[in-house]
């Protein structure tokens, strides 16, 4: 099974249209990929149902690079008994 | 005898969201004055009390000097009580004599008068529990009381109380500044100006098929059209705006485009153009350039409602336009359906394509669905930014009266936010 990075990494590439294998973990959502207010806001609705998770917005919008997303989700899952 | 106006949660009040989310059903207006204006007219007592949802009253408190969820208020005087739906016009009320109940055929009890004397042997430390023995221990009389029973029918029954409401008022004639060149076309005495109104030049004012009546402090850019019957609030400024006949507006609104027998409660804004009809805005609502709601079908059939998220209601008029709650906002272009429920408190960004006719209170409709976008306390940090601008405050009482309503409409919108996510999925995949 991907690691929860790299689902982090594969969510990000579709909403994002990029090539997951050029994402990195230490770059930032907005500075580094690109992504706009809208997009942040759809990139945690498809991280919830990717992980099958319900993630407090205002949390889940702080945080802001690929590795400390993946690091929010699996705490998340494991807080809420779902598998990562 | 002191009038006492009570709001009592029920399954009929959900009928007046997301207007009533955020105040009794009496401040909603019909005409020139709100529903309480028009009841306490009628029955003629400066006594006034009410009960409201106790989720409400801290809020309305600020806003009214009357007691409010006062139980003191139930003692040492003849009462009338008298439920927010009731009508003013189409009943009358049991000002004397001895006590009473009324209820409708159904058993909803919508009006009672208790003497001073009967309340001595009744409970009156709760109005449910004043309520409860009058029903048990008074004459009842079952009546078909005329209620409000729909938002919609505030706003289809507009242009008739406009109307009624200007004879009542008993005002006429021009006590503010009206520029040169003007046009007031119909009869002068159907048209009302107060003092400190400001009517700029190349305004058409039409009394032809109904009363205008333009309230303190309004001011009236050129190129606006208003047809009456029309009321224009306190500080309302009308800019260029194509206002056609039907229209009450709330103070302290600016005012664009083309507006058609809606109903405005105020503070708000529609300063562009698009087309505003049978609806109804709250207060603190912002509409975005070109915003814009149907409110008729294509094929002309009755528009249906809906007002949870579930099941639609058949309003049995061809004609209504949006119910949109308190401090929505919606951005650029956006295309309300025909009937369209948006709650109060979301945030609408438009698609380019007509909405879903039900958008609960607290979303953000971004991309096609409903997300949990930025979350409450960034709708409440617009609001705070947004009040003092036209002289309101967002208290700690707001904050809370707010998070209550985000909790009351959780369930349709966290439906809605779900749906939301998988069809995101699908786009994206």
């Amino acid at each position: 099974m991907a690691s929860v990075e790299d689902r982090v990494k594969e969510v990000t590439a579709r909403v994002l249209k990029l090539d997951s294998n050029e994402i990195q973990p230490q770059q930032s959502f907005t500075e580094d990929l690109g992504a706009e207010s809208v997009q942040s806001i759809e990139l945690v609705a498809m991280f919830e149902e990717e992980f099958g998770i319900e993630m407090d917005e205002e949390a889940a919008l702080s945080v802001s690079n690929v590795s400390d997303a993946a690091e929010f989700i699996a705490k998340v899952c494991k807080e809420q008994g779902v598998e990562a | 005898m002191r009038l006492i106006l009570f709001d009592r949660l029920s399954d009929s009040r959900k009928q007046f969201y997301p207007l009533a989310l955020s105040r009794p059903i009496w401040e909603l207006r019909c005409g020139i004055t709100s529903l309480a204006d028009k009841l306490i007219a009628k029955i003629g007592s400066q006594d006034v009390a009410c009960f409201v949802p106790p989720y409400l009253a801290d809020v309305y408190r600020e806003r009214k000097s009357w007691p409010v969820n006062d139980v003191a208020s139930l003692s040492n005087d003849d009462l009338l009580l008298v439920d927010a739906r009731v009508k003013a016009d189409s009943n009358d009320f049991p000002l004397d004599g001895p006590s009473q109940a009324i209820c409708s055929p159904t058993g909803e009890l919508l009006v009672a008068r208790v003497t001073a004397g009967d309340l001595n042997g009744l409970a009156t430390d709760s109005l449910d529990g004043l309520l409860e023995a009058v029903r048990d221990k008074v004459t009842v009389i079952e009546q078909n009381v005329q209620t409000w029973n729909y938002t919609w029918e505030l706003v289809l029954s507009n242009p008739d109380q406009l109307i009624a409401d200007f004879t009542e008022c008993g005002r006429s004639g021009i006590e503010g500044a009206v520029e040169q060149p003007n046009a007031i076309r119909g009869n002068a005495a159907d048209v009302y100006i107060a003092p400190g109104v400001v009517v700029h030049p190349m305004v058409v004012i039409d009394a032809e098929h109904g009363p205008v009546y333009i309230d303190e402090g309004a001011e009236i850019h050129p190129f606006t059209r208003i047809e009456g019957p029309c009321y224009v609030g306190k500080q309302s400024i009308l800019l260029g705006a194509k206002c056609r006949e039907g229209n009450s507006i709330g103070p302290m609104c600016r005012i664009g485009g083309e507006v058609e027998e809606s109903i405005i409660q105020g503070y708000s804004n529609k300063y562009h153009d698009g087309f505003l009809g049978h609806a109804y805005v709250g207060e603190w609502v912002n509409l975005g350039a070109l915003t814009t709601n149907s409110d008729l079908k294509n094929d002309y059939s009755s528009v249906t409602v809906c007002l949870d998220g579930k099941s639609s209601i058949d309003t049995g008029s061809t004609k209504v336009g949006s119910l949109i709650g308190d401090h929505t906002k919606t951005s650029i272009g956006t295309l309300f359906n025909t009937g369209a429920y948006v709650g109060a408190m979301a945030l609408i960004a438009a698609t380019g394509k007509p909405l879903p006719k039900f958008i609960p209170s607290f979303a953000w409709f971004i991309e096609g669905v409903v997300t949990k976008g930025f979350g409450k306390r960034k709708l409440y940090a617009t609001a705070e930014i947004a009040m003092p601008r036209r002289g309101g405050e967002w208290t700690a009482a707001q904050l809370a009266m707010w998070d209550e309503i985000f909790s009351m409409t959780a369930p349709p919108r966290e439906e809605a936010i779900k749906k939301g996510r998988r069809l995101l999925k699908s786009q994206n995949s």
